[in-house]
């Protein structure tokens, strides 16, 4: 060997050092920016790169979009070039797509944190300094991670379809979109579906019925994309089609924040405030159902359909949070009574974001009064400069309105009433997780409108009648008969007296829960834990400047 | 290291599950460098109070603190300060040894050249630094009790509450479990361990507290457990050169002698007298022309102890 030769065996090229230089800064930036990472999302990562469930997974999304490229050009033959084969060859690898983002995703979320359940990994992790939110963001990061994984697999695929045309760019972006929101979604539900079990038999059954929901939404998935792209049921150039995306984003992300504080509060520990995150939340979505409303009325006009859509959801929204916050316990633990409100105002308006199932009933009844405040008075005002809608023609359909309004918060009033007077009692003897609570809520309404539906189905006499009396129980029919009329019929009154007589009663009973979990006042915090936070203050405070002349005072 | 101030309290704790009483009204202390064990046969309430006091579990009433913080109040406060380790723990898959350690030191909010740190110096603790890139799930049970002790210490904690860390582990992963533990005592950690090996924990513990049906039956020192728990008789053995037969016939003369058995060149008695009276009985038999070669009064463990505190019931 030469002694050039030798020379550059023993010391590298001046390129390459600065190559390996380029390459320590690029892993010194890319350790500082893992500092900042949630730790399960590097764990899960590091862990997912090694695991086989990954590796095949992402060798069968492959496998399948290649096949389905060569089968599908193969199947258009000379077709390929003289027609739009686009939308087709989108429609197979929507479907290779959707199945991991759409089930495999969702399902891996729910099994993440059951998994993690069976192995004893879970409590070790929930000790740490990781609060639940961290817990819930990083198993979220982790799908959203592989999401990105398999978009990136297959979007020369995509690109392709653009090439054989047929399919433009918006299409195919718009499908992409809610295909990534759906799987965030789903696999938020997921993560929340882990949460709500713990032990084994019940992890097998809903488990089971996890699959089922993500194969249903991977059908609908393909169904709809099917519509989209070989249907073209979709304007982009109609105002509407935008419109209506926005609410349903809006929906979305109201719904996937109060998913997301739901699954961080099944995590968070018992003493703590699982509550209050999760009623401003529930206020929030009532305020954007509102405020879109109220856009769709002063767009289009004061519609009676309209405010009755409203009422209807704005209904439907606290009664099913009212279900799950009838669950909470009835005790505050010392932790939360430290930062309840003691200002006189505070505890007017703010002690209904206390947890209980009293402040919850209250909350409910008084988001249903404020929807109807907003129906029934508000917006007619403010639309009456143009003189429609208390006009005589309409006048009846503004009394059967307030009919309805009325008869819907006395359901909800009786319902929720009941239900949390059973779930006290039930109580006494155990305790009631969320699960059952919404279980035993679901079963009264099933009660309520099941029974007398199936008496009068039974009764020869009452078989062929259409509404009547022996209905009242059922809030669906009730409810219905009175919207169809578009005037009060003729059970208005009899149904608002029973209706309003049960409800008040059982507002009564409630008010005795409600009174012990109001009259909670504001706790000192240990001394301990002052002492400690005056140290943690100390240390935030920046230290006084040192004097450096006579002047400086 | 001991100081007087408690670093962990028990105060009046009960933990009912239905009909059962795992933990009943259990109070007790342990001072800040102290090391308790804890110590009831299965089923006693040993995991359950541990677990509540790692905030895992709430209690049905009482509180407990650590370092002055209420668990069932302030559990993202004492974790920071309490590292636990269960008796039984998973791991996570295609994770390595410093790759397990590194997640927790991140969940413990370490970053940087701190978080590095961290897991080398718990690495170097517990002997793991050969096996750094070892897959946790090939670890052996002696190899994994370690790794689970690193992840207890990642955050540096001034309590250590750990639960049967020696369970399962061959005699010389017991010794050096037991060298690891006692040179956490000696860095000032408060230990509550607990243990079926007693004889261990009689080496390591100040503090002794036995829990049976979830109630503490008695705690303290060793030494004042079996001075509380002192049989009125002690247990001799006797060995003599030759036959022990005629030391035998001697020792029936003799006061406070009973349950005499003679065997080959030794002979074994009980003898209700004091310690004094025993080095009499001995300067007796010696100037009685025996020829003594070994005289041992047999010491009540920690094991006696519990065996006589203790009635084996279950619940």
């Amino acid at each position: 060997m030469s002694s050039a030769a030798a020379e550059s065996t023993l010391q590298p090229p001046a390129a390459t050092a600065d190559g390996l230089e380029h390459n320590r800064l690029v892993d010194r930036l890319l350790e500082r920016l893992g500092d900042h990472l949630n730790p399960i999302l590097v764990k899960e990562t590091r862990q997912a790169l090694k695991s086989k469930q990954f590796v095949i997974t992402f060798g069968l999304l492959l496998i399948l979009a290649w096949s389905w490229s060569l089968l599908g050009v193969a199947m258009a033959g000379t077709d390929v070039y003289y027609s739009a084969q686009g939308p087709g060859m989108f429609m197979g690898y929507f479907i290779v797509l959707a199945f991991p983002l759409l089930v495999i995703v969702p399902f891996g979320a729910f099994r993440s944190l059951t998994g993690e359940r069976e192995d004893n990994t879970y409590e070790l992790m929930s000790i740490t300094g990781l609060n639940p939110r961290q817990v819930v963001s990083g198993k979220l990061g982790i799908s959203a991670l592989q999401m990105a994984v398999y978009l990136s697999a297959i979007s020369p695929c995509l690109a392709f379809t653009y090439m054989l045309r047929g399919i433009d760019f918006v299409t195919i972006m718009m499908i992409l979109v809610y295909l990534v929101l759906g799987s965030l979604g789903l696999s938020l539900l997921g993560l929340l579906a882990g949460t709500l079990v713990s032990q084994k038999h019940w992890q097998v059954i809903m488990s089971v019925g996890v699959i089922i929901g993500l194969l249903f939404a991977f059908w609908v998935g393909c169904r709809l994309c099917g519509g989209m792209v070989i249907e073209q049921q979709v304007d982009f150039f109609d105002t509407e089609f935008w419109v209506v995306n926005a609410v349903l984003l809006t929906a979305y992300l109201s719904y996937f924040a109060l998913l997301f504080f739901a699954s961080a509060a099944q995590l968070t520990f018992s003493s703590d405030n699982r509550t209050t995150r999760l009623r401003i939340v529930m206020v929030v979505q009532h305020f954007l159902l509102t405020a879109w409303f109220a856009w769709g009325i002063f767009a289009h006009g004061l519609e009676s359909e309209l405010l009755l859509a409203y009422i209807t959801m704005a209904g439907l929204h606290w009664y099913a949070m009212g279900a799950c916050m009838s669950s909470e316990a009835t005790e505050l633990s010392p932790r939360i009574k430290r930062n309840l409100p003691q200002s006189f105002l505070g505890r007017v308006f703010l002690t209904w974001f206390n947890p209980g199932p009293g402040t919850g009933y209250i909350l409910s009844i008084a988001g249903l009064i404020s929807a109807m405040v907003m129906g029934l008075l508000i917006l007619p005002l403010l639309d009456m400069s143009n003189g429609l809608y208390l006009s005589p023609a309409r006048s009846s359909n503004y009394g059967m309105l307030c009919a309805y309004s009325f008869i819907g918060l006395f359901y909800l009033m009786i319902f929720l009433g009941l239900g949390n007077i059973l779930l006290r009692l039930a109580r006494r003897v155990s305790q009631v997780g969320v699960v059952l609570a919404v279980l035993i809520q679901i079963l009264l309404l099933l009660v309520g409108c099941g029974v007398p539906v199936v008496i009068q189905l039974m009764s020869p006499t009452l078989r062929e009648m259409d509404y009547s009396l022996l209905q009242v129980t059922n809030p669906f029919w009730t409810l219905a008969h009175m919207a169809d009329r578009w005037s009060a019929p003729l059970e208005t009154v009899p149904l608002l007296l029973i209706l309003g007589t049960t409800a008040l009663v059982l507002l009564i009973v409630n008010l005795v829960g409600v009174a012990r979990e109001v009259r909670h006042v504001r706790i000192a915090s240990p001394r301990r834990v002052s002492e400690e936070d005056a140290v943690m203050a100390a240390e935030k405070v920046p230290a006084e400047p040192e004097k450096t002349s006579p002047w400086d005072d | 290291m001991i100081d007087s101030r408690p670093m962990l309290q028990l105060h009046n704790l009960y933990r009912y599950f239905g009909q059962t009483r795992a933990v009943d009204n259990v109070s007790f202390s342990v001072r800040r460098g102290e090391v308790f064990g804890y110590i009831g046969p299965n089923g006693a309430g040993k995991t359950t109070s541990m677990r509540i006091l790692a905030t895992l579990d709430l209690p049905t009433s009482g509180d407990a603190t650590v370092d002055g913080f209420s668990v069932v109040d302030d559990p993202d406060r004492v974790r920071l300060r309490l590292g636990f380790m269960p008796d039984n723990f998973g791991t996570y898959p295609n994770v390595n040894v410093r790759e397990y350690l590194d997640f927790f030191a991140r969940a413990y909010k370490f970053t940087g050249r701190e978080r590095k740190m961290a897991v080398e110096r718990v690495m170097d603790f517990t002997g793991l630094d050969v096996l750094a890139e070892k897959p946790t799930t090939g670890l052996s049970k002696g190899m994994k009790q370690r790794l689970c002790l690193g992840r207890t210490l990642i955050h540096d904690p001034a309590v250590l509450v750990l639960d049967e860390p020696a369970a399962g582990l061959d005699p010389r992963a017991r010794i050096e479990l037991r060298v690891m533990i006692r040179a956490l005592a000696d860095q000032g950690k408060t230990i509550l361990i607990s243990s079926h090996i007693l004889t261990e924990l009689a080496e390591i513990c100040d503090v002794v507290g036995i829990i049976e049906r979830g109630q503490l039956i008695v705690t303290g020192t060793v030494d004042e457990i079996q001075q509380q728990c002192r049989k009125p008789h002690n247990s001799v053995e006797v060995r003599v050169i030759g036959d022990a037969a005629p030391l035998a016939k001697w020792l029936c003369e003799q006061a406070d002698v009973s349950e005499l058995h003679a065997n080959g060149s030794s002979a074994t008695f009980t003898h209700a007298g004091d310690p004094q009276a025993e080095a009499d009985l001995l300067r007796s038999m010696i100037e009685a022309g025996f020829r003594v070669v070994a005289f041992g009064s047999q010491e009540q463990t920690l094991e006696d102890v519990f065996m006589h505190v203790t009635k084996g019931l279950v619940q």
